[in-house]
């Protein structure tokens, strides 16, 4: 097997891939013979690349690294300078992978990986074409892992998806969306599906609502190009949260198979109640962060980031109320909500079950209990909890809220894989369970359009703002607020 | 009584590393054979002064507050703020240091989170600190363990939390001190709890017992007469602000004495470190106890506390009114 990173010396490659694959070495879930080539514009001998790769690992892997390891984790490692730009680009590459592959003995299995800005998808997967690197009958084996935003719009997607269909069968297709690959997200599954308690739970007759947070502490930072095309919903919604949404109310699929797995999740996504018209107005709240404070250190708005429009009408921040139409969720809110520079990074899911009836404990309408709360921390402090009110010991009936807490990190101990370990070992194995599927991106795509549409046409309405370091903005508080309900806090 | 401290895990840390150097702490205590449960039903923002350590030290707070004996009794997230008042400039905390305070036999532990923060940062900033460190899904209190009649507590930090916890035994400056909590009482904004009031609660009760059923000596015009040990101003000023608030009424180790003349009768109560004496008239005297508990007992009883103390906000709110009068 070779792995082929194109963008092999960009960042997501230093920070997450070469990282991740020294972690898989190093557990000893590579294959015994593998290769793995960078591919980038820059001419960059395999040394100066293996000092690359040893720096971001050093950096960002989550174990220290080991000489040992290294040692045989670099002899893995080469790089190929190769051009997008003309005709049979990819020719030189392809000549170098065959010597690389004759004298480790390897049969020719290789796994492209686009690690590039997404307006290069199309001409490399045209580039790789050109070449006739890829098989479609899977012998050798070719696969291809593409990395989130698949387009910028429905039909940008759909274009990205049909360059790619013309070279790739759709199972050699791997769309990675790295939330999939995190511990407590697999989780849901199992804790839905394994525990006898959870599941009979999960409908509109006993939960009231679901909230969904994915909040980041960082602000644009460098990204400041890619974001402003993008915004909140592009970037999270879209992609992360959708997702998130699909594996909480997805129904039991009856195999653990991976088509079975996203069929269930595309059948939610097309549940979706559509937001249109001003049905967005009163549903959709969009903000952008104001000068504010990071962790005690001042912190300048978005429109002050280097980058970033002083006019920029980019949404840094977004919440949602929205619904679906099945039997099992029909009038049940999912109140979902992103947003940069936020008082801390993390992301949540919590089922907030209906409240018991207003008698016995419960009967002070000054003073109700809190409702039962099934919370799924996915990053940081991995785990589940679940908040349930109890006795407070002593001579009076006084009621307490108490949490039963399950953390990944002190019951199992050790450090929870990365996401891109688990994906990446998929893709090797063949596996596309937790990579999306054609029809789900597109379905995405499809529910978020009118919403973008409806932006795009409103440039005349001031943008909320929030200042950083702020929970949003106050219309993302009056989203829920006027339902009777409150964020939760985190 | 608290639970032994079995052991404390500390590293020094810096204020971005402060959730993954606990989240690796937490592994590290973390053995097969020796299970370690997260104990957490609260979150205790304490806002105290800086130490003189450039460092964190777990040990320079811990003791003197009473922590350990707080998490034994009610386990709570712990953030120490070492904040030096009046900062205007924008700064990042300079220091910072966690740790897991870890209780009970081997086969039934279980942790306490402890993280410490010094700052010297803007006030206007230090939110932005405490909303990236409390568990926002559980009760959070603020506790000014400072002098707040000298050192006014933030209205941005107090309100973060449902519960602002407070010693008034420790004022200065009783005006002063009443007229920082004044307008929090006024909004409502949130729950205070005094360990002073706190204190005086078994005298309460025991006049409150003395009056008889409510009314019955509102008939009459009374007479108090309040005596205090010295250092005691704040407590015999609560209760006579707590008498005048109801419009009820109300020796050597005595706390507190007060006398209460209504008509021809008189009731005398006196506080002392174990009990409250009551006499009436030629009537035999009666005792009621006071509970034996350190400064932790008392604070992680009012953690417990989830429902507002209106008569604490009434005491506040007429010494308030009384104070501006005067």
């Amino acid at each position: 097997m070779t792995i082929v990173i194109f963008g092999g010396n960009g960042d997501l490659a230093h920070r997450k891939l070469l990282p991740a694959l020294y972690n898989l070495h190093v557990d000893g879930l590579l294959p015994p013979r593998i290769a793995i080539a960078g591919v980038g514009r820059k001419d960059t001998p395999d040394a100066a690349y293996r000092e690359f790769a040893k720096d971001g690992i050093t950096k960002f892997s989550r174990r220290p690294i080991d000489e040992q390891a290294w040692q045989t984790f670099a002899a893995m490692l080469f790089f190929v300078k190769a051009s997008l730009d003309g005709e049979q680009v990819l020719a030189p590459l392809g000549a170098r992978l065959d010597i690389i592959e004759h004298e480790r003995g390897l049969p020719g299995d290789r796994i492209y990986y686009f690690a590039l800005p997404p307006a290069l998808f199309v001409p490399t997967v045209k580039q790789l074409d050109r070449a006739r690197f890829v098989n479609r009958t899977g012998d050798p084996v070719a696969r291809l892992i593409v990395e989130k935003p698949i387009g910028r719009d429905l039909d940008s997607a759909r274009a990205v998806n049909d360059a790619i269909a013309g070279v790739f069968d759709e199972r050699q297709i791997y769309r990675i969306d790295h939330y999939l690959g995190k511990e407590t997200v697999q989780n849901i599954l199992v804790m839905r599906f394994a525990n006898s308690i959870f599941e009979p739970l999960f409908n509109q007759k006993y939960v009231d609502h679901v909230q969904i947070t994915v909040a980041e502490e960082e602000g644009v930072g460098t990204r400041a190009g890619y974001y402003e095309q993008a915004g909140a919903l592009r970037d999270m919604v879209q992609n992360h949260m959708l997702q998130l949404v699909a594996l909480v109310a997805m129904e039991p699929p009856h195999a653990l198979d991976a088509d079975v797995i996203r069929d269930e999740k595309l059948e939610v996504l097309e549940s979706l109640r559509p937001i249109e018209g001003a049905a967005i107005d009163a549903n959709v709240v969009r903000a952008q962060y104001a000068a504010g404070f990071d962790l005690g250190k001042p912190v300048p708005g978005y429109r002050e980031e280097q980058g970033v429009d002083p006019c920029s009408r980019t949404e840094t921040f977004v919440a949602l109320q929205i619904f679906i139409d099945n039997w099992r969720w029909a009038g049940v809110p999912f109140f979902l909500r992103t947003g940069k520079r936020l008082p801390k990074r993390a992301s949540e899911i919590s089922v907030h079950l209906k409240e018991v009836p207003p008698i016995l404990f419960n009967a002070n309408p000054a003073a109700r209990l809190d409702p039962n709360v099934l919370s799924v921390r996915i990053q940081p402090d991995e785990g589940f909890s679940l908040g349930i009110s109890s006795k407070l010991p002593g001579p009076h009936v006084r009621v307490y809220p108490v949490k039963m807490d399950f953390h990944y990190g002190s019951t199992f101990g050790g450090s929870s894989p990365e996401a891109y370990e688990r994906l990446l070992l998929d893709v090797i194995a063949g596996d596309p369970t937790l990579f999306m599927r054609r029809d789900a991106v597109e379905a995405a795509w499809r529910w978020v359009m009118p919403i973008l549409e409806r932006w795009a046409e409103t440039t005349t309405d001031s943008l909320p703002a929030y200042p950083a370091g702020d929970w949003g903005p106050v219309e993302a508080g009056q989203l829920v607020e006027s339902t009777g309900r409150r964020w939760r806090a985190l | 009584m608290a639970s032994a401290v079995a052991d404390r895990a500390w590293r020094q840390s810096t204020p971005e590393r402060i959730e993954p150097d606990l989240a690796a702490l937490w592994r590290d205590l973390a053995r097969p054979d020796q299970p370690i449960a997260r104990a957490v039903m609260s979150n205790l923002v304490v806002f105290c002064s800086p130490t003189d350590a450039d460092h964190a030290d777990a040990g320079a707070i811990t003791v003197p507050l009473g922590l350990n004996d707080v998490a034994a009794l009610h386990p709570s997230r712990l953030i120490v703020l070492e904040h030096e008042p009046g900062r205007r400039t924008p700064d990042a905390p300079f220091a910072a240091g966690v740790g897991i305070i870890t209780f009970g036999p081997p086969h039934a532990r279980y942790g306490v989170e402890l993280i410490v923060v010094k700052s010297a940062c803007a006030e206007a900033s230090l939110p932005s600190i405490v909303r990236r460190f409390v568990r926002g899904d559980l009760p959070t209190t603020v506790w000014w363990t400072e002098d707040l009649s000298t050192t006014s507590p933030l209205d941005a930090l107090v309100t973060m939390g449902r519960q602002l916890l407070y010693d008034s035994r420790r004022w200065d400056d009783l005006r002063r001190g009443v007229s920082a909590l004044a307008p929090l009482v006024a909004g409502r904004r949130v729950d205070l709890a005094d360990l002073n009031w706190r204190r005086l609660s078994p005298l309460r009760q025991a006049l409150e017992h003395a009056a008889g059923p409510a009314g019955s000596t509102s008939r009459h015009e009374v007479t108090v007469r309040i005596v205090h040990r010295r250092g005691e101003a704040a407590l015999a000023w609560l209760l006579a602000a707590s008498l005048l608030a109801t419009r009820d009424h109300a020796a050597d180790d005595a706390v507190l004495s007060v006398v209460i003349r209504h008509g021809t009768g008189e009731t005398t109560a006196t506080l002392t470190s174990h009990s409250v004496v009551v006499a009436q008239g030629s009537a035999p005297p009666f005792v009621v106890g006071v509970p034996i508990a350190s400064e932790g007992d008392a604070v992680a009883a009012e953690l417990r506390t989830l429902s507002h103390d209106s008569r604490l906000d009434d005491a506040i709110d007429a010494l308030a009114r009384w104070f501006a009068v005067a």
